[in-house]
């Protein structure tokens, strides 16, 4: 039978809030509190369990680990597992000897407790640090610690190896900002670490240190400020050596650099296009070239920039070069940009292969030869001018070569008939006509030396004269002629309208066409001329049109203009004044051109040049 | 002295008809020398000669620079007309144009008749000017 005492000494034991039982010498579970029940799940009215029996699906505490620890005289702390399908469960019992009233060992108090979740926090931090330690060593990350109540500063081991120096070297502030290179990155660790320590700004920069074995170094330290109750206690920082990234990103950087530098001066327009001929490069030259900026450029196709042709002809070598992956090089092509400007152009483009030698774009190379192209024209056009002065001199010189020759092989057999004439008269004949030659010699001389003048005047002082006016004047000194010959003229002439000429050549012009006109009349009908004048661009067309006896075109078309050529048996005819007319209006700037019809009548037409 | 029975000169210049008149005398006993001023009034001629079945020139001095129809426009409208006979044809030039020679070698190849190629200044008719069949015998 239980004293109440006793009972009430159960009760309490029942209901202390901690897992507490008490085991006999005999290792018999005494009493328990009900949470010692709770945690061991065993049921409580199990009379005298064996105590082995609570702790039998748990590792960590054999039998005979037990019994060592029940019955010893100090206190003892053990850590066991529970073995159980509802998951782990982690207990931490200690084990202290009961006394009785007379201070005998009467058994042994078991305090256990559940600590599953320290263990698990305590395994995770172990994981976590562990994983730092990795990381810091692979990604060459550091860390260091700053203590402000001990002034201590410490690094991690990886933070000391890019440092150099020995694992058990600790460092005070001053030499570690030391480590730091001499100028910008010393200074500028220096003010930050007192920032942060001032008024706690963290930091993150990119600075240079000079190692231990001095070698210079780039890395990166960040610093940031741990707070407690509103003060800055600690500073904790990360320490990474990014030397050959940033040697690296510098080295790209400088040839990325050196390529734009490159591309960008060079004198002739780059640009790369992708597979559908969008432009995705372009350097100055063909922005210049556009008018516009690289982001202005970027994404257009030629369709958006040039004349549609142009655009469909350049689209048409993109693929072409693309598909064949044969580069086009120097080819000669045309840029007509939208406004109409026109430039020649000596294009390269070159396919741009990705890793499986598919082409995925092109870059393309254009030098402008507008100037050049100008200068091969107006070469050719100088070529053309000169080849035709050339002939002109070459049929000249012949002109004069056989006109003299001819006069001067007359004086040679004239001469030779004189010295061996004996018959006087004869003698007499003879001279008559070497008299007679001589004559033609200086006529044929006078004509020539007319010729090489307008040859020769380079510098024409071309005047603004008034056509009616010239026209008129010369009507006026022909009018005997003309009315000998009973031609009747009509003019239509606007009195205001001027031309530009030399006005001895006007003079020349008007006199040649009219006396002509009127020379080679139809004796057998009404003889009728017209002068008319009208403006055409740059020109003014001054016609003289007549109802003569006209000129087979077919047949002297191309000798119409030439020196001593005449066509019809007319004594006054010289072979000379159409010739140099158009001479005249050539050296002018301007041309003449002649339609006729044998029998129907002649028209000439005059082009003066109104712009030179 | 030699006969000829019909000779034409065919030039614009009358010092050079004149000279060449005067070489013949000295050269050749001939009834019917005819002086044209071009081409186109000798052609004229011989068209009417031949329609009229008078008789034709035997030999011809030709120059080459005259108005409205040349030597050589002359000599091509020549060859197209049926000779029975092969004339003597001697162009005279003051021209010393390589040209002219070329051409006047095109036509003489390509030629019925005799051509021969003359530089003025003329002071002799030689006799091959005026017959083959002498130079053959």
């Amino acid at each position: 039978m239980k004293s109440p005492s006793t009972h009430f000494k159960e009760h309490l034991v029942r209901q202390l809030p901690v897992a507490i039982a008490f085991i006999d010498a005999q290792f018999q579970l005494v009493d328990a509190s009900d949470q010692w029940f709770e945690l061991y799940k065993a049921e409580k009215d199990t009379a005298n369990p064996s105590i082995f029996e609570c702790f039998r699906t748990h590792e960590g505490c054999s039998p005979e680990l037990l019994r060592e620890f029940l019955v010893g005289s100090d206190t003892r702390t053990l850590k066991h597992k529970e073995l159980s399908d509802e998951g782990k469960r982690v207990f931490e019992s200690t084990f202290s000897p009961w006394y009785d009233e007379k201070e005998n060992i009467k058994g042994t108090l078991i305090h256990s407790l559940d600590i599953t979740r320290e263990y698990l926090k305590d395994k995770e931090l172990k994981k976590v640090n562990a994983l730092m330690e990795a990381t810091a060593e692979v990604a060459k990350v550091g860390s260091w610690e700053y203590n402000l109540t001990t002034e201590k500063l410490s690094w991690c081991k990886t933070t000391k190896e890019i440092h150099q120096v020995p694992l058990d070297y600790e460092p005070t502030v001053a030499e570690a900002i030391e480590f730091y290179k001499q100028g910008y990155s010393r200074n500028r660790i220096s003010m930050l670490f007192h920032k942060v320590l001032q008024d706690g700004s963290s930091f993150n920069e990119r600075l240079q240190i000079v190692t231990k074995r001095g070698e210079e170094r780039w890395i990166a330290s960040g610093g940031k400020p741990i707070v407690k109750n509103g003060k800055i206690t600690k500073i904790f920082g990360t320490f990474q050596d990014i030397h050959e990234q940033v040697i690296t990103e510098k080295r790209t950087k400088e040839s990325e650099q050196l390529l734009t530098t490159l591309i960008d001066n060079l004198p002739i327009n780059v640009f790369i296009k992708d597979k559908d001929s969008r432009k995705i490069l372009v350097n100055k030259a063909e922005c210049e070239y556009l008018g516009t900026t690289p982001k202005e450029l970027i994404g257009k196709t030629d369709f958006e920039l040039y004349d549609k042709d142009i655009a469909q002809i350049s689209r048409d070598e993109d693929l072409e070069v693309m598909r064949s992956l044969t580069p086009m090089l120097g080819k000669q092509t045309l840029g007509v940009k939208k406004d109409g400007t026109l430039t020649h152009f000596l294009t390269s483009k070159i396919p741009l292969l990705d890793v499986d030698g598919k082409a995925y774009a092109l870059i393309g190379m254009s030098m402008d030869i507008t100037n050049l192209k100008q200068k091969e024209e107006q070469l050719h056009n100088l070529i053309n001018v000169t080849a035709i002065q050339n002939k002109k001199l070459i049929n000249f010189a012949h002109i004069v070569s056989h006109n003299l020759r001819s006069h001067s092989a007359n004086f040679s057999m004239l001469l030779d008939f004189l010295v061996n004439e004996k018959d006087a008269n004869e003698q007499q004949r003879i001279i008559k006509m070497l008299t007679s030659a001589a004559d033609n010699l200086m006529d044929t001389l006078e004509n020539l030396n007319e010729v090489v003048e307008i040859s020769t005047n380079i510098n024409l002082d071309k005047k603004s004269l008034n056509l009616l006016e010239h026209v008129e004047r010369v009507e006026q000194n022909l009018s005997a002629f003309i009315e000998k010959n009973t031609v009747s003229i009509a003019l239509d002439i606007d009195p205001k309208l001027k031309v530009k000429s030399v006005p001895a050549y006007l003079e020349s012009i008007i006199l040649n066409l009219m006396t002509n006109a009127v020379k080679y009349r139809e004796p057998e009908r009404e003889s009728k001329i017209e002068l008319k004048a009208v403006k055409e661009n740059n020109h003014v067309v001054f016609s003289v049109t007549d109802n003569g006896l006209g000129i087979d075109m077919q047949r002297y078309g191309n000798k119409l203009f030439g020196m001593y050529k005449t066509f019809h048996n007319h004594k006054d005819a010289r072979g000379l004044g159409l010739y140099i007319i158009k001479n005249q209006i050539e050296a002018m700037g301007g041309n003449i051109q002649a339609d006729s019809t044998p029998g129907k009548g002649s028209t000439f037409k005059v082009y003066f040049n109104e712009e030179a | 002295m030699k006969k000829l029975k019909c000779l034409y000169i065919i030039d614009d210049d009358p010092i050079t008809v004149f000279g060449i008149k005067k070489m013949l005398n000295a050269t050749i006993e001939c009834e019917n020398i005819r002086t044209f001023e071009n081409g186109k009034l000798a052609l004229e001629s011989i068209h009417e000669a031949q329609q009229n079945g008078e008789i034709l020139p035997e030999v011809i001095f030709l120059d080459i620079n005259m108005p409205i129809m040349d030597g050589w426009e002359f000599l091509a409208e020549f060859l197209k007309i049926r000779f029975p006979e092969k004339v003597i044809i001697n162009v005279i030039t003051s021209s010393i144009d390589p040209a002219d020679y070329q051409k006047w070698n095109e036509f003489r190849l390509n030629c019925y008749h005799y051509l021969n190629f003359k530089n003025k200044p003329l002071f002799k008719i030689e006799p091959t000017d005026l017959s083959r069949i002498n130079l053959a015998s």
